[in-house]
């Protein structure tokens, strides 16, 4: 195969424009980027379409992109688009985008108060004492995941870094899905559907006899999962 | 104050109602004042398991929709002064129920009763849901196979999010396992789950394993709560079930399959 399929997850920054994309618009953007230098640098633009309705042909589309283009901001797509809107940003290059969440509510919205500079604090440990059960799915999106009991057949847990679980893990273990290739798994028996780090994964079907129902821990070496018992 | 109880699953056919009958008329046996309710609607079964299906004029959709009063839809049972049973519609569907109409049903219950036990559909969709919804404590019913026990380790976590109690942040459902079809002889030759991995799965108390018995069937078509016949080995589980769910300490009793009749029959001939 000349290449390689990953799914990974990206941070956007969403910009929800509450009016037209005129000369108002751009200047208090350019205001914002003065005050808060870093808040959009190299990150991905997603246009909010919600309350912008006005917005509808590919020409403003195009324009739009090129002049936030001109301040170093780069919009990739839009996000509550109506059809023909859709339409419009597609032939401008706009990919439509559904379902995003909010990282924090208000942030970037509605001219709010620009966000801290500092980044924010890394590593945000996420613990669960009670057994995960099946169809339940737990998602650690600023670091790692504990898990103090044991994971059902169907219940899923998601991180951003290191998964732990002191317990039977049956269900899936998905960790590094930022795409941090340094993350591990550990588990003090692995009997899992699915396990996975930075989108690299392995079934049930492809663990061998060597390391099912047994402590082990996965990680990634030279671009291959491996999954060794701990001694 | 009554307590609410479910007995639910997630899948179908595990021997809900069957239990729901069984506990309800144990309860009673016992003196406690209970009242059984079908929350199958459309698929009403609880009825016949109770032996009253020629006695229902009214029924729990009725009352949610103000077309009878609760003491009109209410049967009481001929052979347990304490037990009532609460049918479901048979020609209606599950949107027939609603969260509030519930409420107020069970709310006027708990007045009048010590266990209200709700015989929960299959699935994990709005009869089950609404089902659930209001208990205190919950019966979860699991075979000894991987299906159901995955199912009810599905149920585990709704009873542990999507309830009242649980939403309001006033407590928590407790859970009890009740494992049903439970056959000594098919778990030793390795055809059936275990009892200790069942627990390790799921994690909960164990209320009682009943095991697999044609009493059940011969019950059911009879209209009588398996509890009822005391010569049965399930309904002797049954009892001690029962004893456990009101917070005796029993000890726990697995019956070795015996051989049956036939088999007693050829041994002796040969």
């Amino acid at each position: 195969m000349p290449f390689q399929v990953r799914g990974r997850f990206f941070t956007a920054v969403v910009l929800r424009l509450t009016g037209a994309a005129d000369a108002v618009f751009l200047e208090a953007l350019d205001a914002l980027t003065r005050k808060a230098p870093s808040l959009f640098a190299n990150a991905p633009l997603v246009l909010d379409l919600e309350q912008s309705e006005g917005l509808r042909q590919k020409e403003e589309f195009a324009e739009l992109a090129r002049a936030l283009g001109s301040r170093k901001l780069f919009a990739i797509g839009v996000q509550n688009a109506t059809a023909r809107q859709s339409a419009a940003a597609a032939a401008a290059g706009l990919v439509t985008l559904q379902g995003g969440r909010d990282a924090e509510p208000g942030r970037g919205g509605r001219g709010a108060a620009p966000a801290p500079e500092q980044a924010e604090p890394a590593g945000a440990t996420m613990l669960v004492t009670e057994p995960v059960r099946s169809g339940q799915r737990i998602f650690a999106d600023r670091g790692d995941l504990i898990v103090v009991a044991s994971v059902g057949s169907g219940a899923e847990l998601i991180a951003e870094g290191n998964i732990h679980v002191y317990g039977a893990l049956r269900g899936r273990a998905l960790a590094g899905v930022n795409g941090d290739e340094s993350a591990r798994i550990f588990c003090q028996s692995l009997e899992t559907e699915l396990i996975a780090i930075a989108g690299l994964y392995q079934t049930s079907e492809d663990l061998g006899p060597a390391v099912v129902k047994q402590r082990v821990q996965a990680f990634l070496r030279d671009e291959m999962l491996c999954i060794e018992p701990l001694k | 104050m009554a307590k609410i109880i479910v007995v639910t699953s997630g899948k179908g056919g595990v021997g809900k109602t069957t239990s729901t009958a069984a506990i309800g008329a144990g309860l009673a046996m016992r003196g406690h004042k209970t009242v059984v309710i079908d929350f199958d609607v459309g698929l009403r079964n609880l009825d016949l398991i109770m032996g009253c299906e020629r006695r229902v004029v009214f029924d729990f959709v009725n009352v949610i929709q103000g077309e009878a009063k609760l003491r009109q839809a209410l049967i009481k049972d001929r052979r347990l002064d304490n037990l009532s049973v609460l049918p479901a519609s048979q020609t209606r569907d599950k949107d027939a129920l609603t969260q509030d109409g519930v409420e107020t049903v069970l709310n006027e219950l708990r007045e009048q009763f010590d266990y209200v036990i709700c015989d929960s559909p299959a699935g994990i969709e709005r009869g089950a849901h609404l089902a659930m919804y209001f208990a205190d404590e919950a019966v979860v019913v699991t075979n000894p196979e991987v299906s159901s026990v995955r199912d009810s380790d599905r149920v585990l976590g709704l009873l542990g999010s999507k309830t009242h109690r649980v939403e309001s942040g006033t407590g928590t459902v407790k859970p009890h396992l009740l494992v049903t079809r439970y056959d000594a002889a098919r778990v030793g030759r390795g055809e059936m789950m275990k009892i200790e991995d069942i627990e390790e799965i799921l994690s909960i108390p164990l209320l009682g394993i009943i095991p697999e018995s044609t009493a059940v069937l011969r019950a059911s078509n009879v209209g009588t709560p398996v509890v009822l016949d005391d010569k049965s080995n399930a309904g002797k589980a049954y009892e001690d079930a029962v004893s456990r769910l009101v917070g005796e300490q029993i000890e726990m009793r697995i019956e070795a399959a015996r051989p049956r009749l036939f088999q007693r029959l050829l041994r002796r001939a040969s």
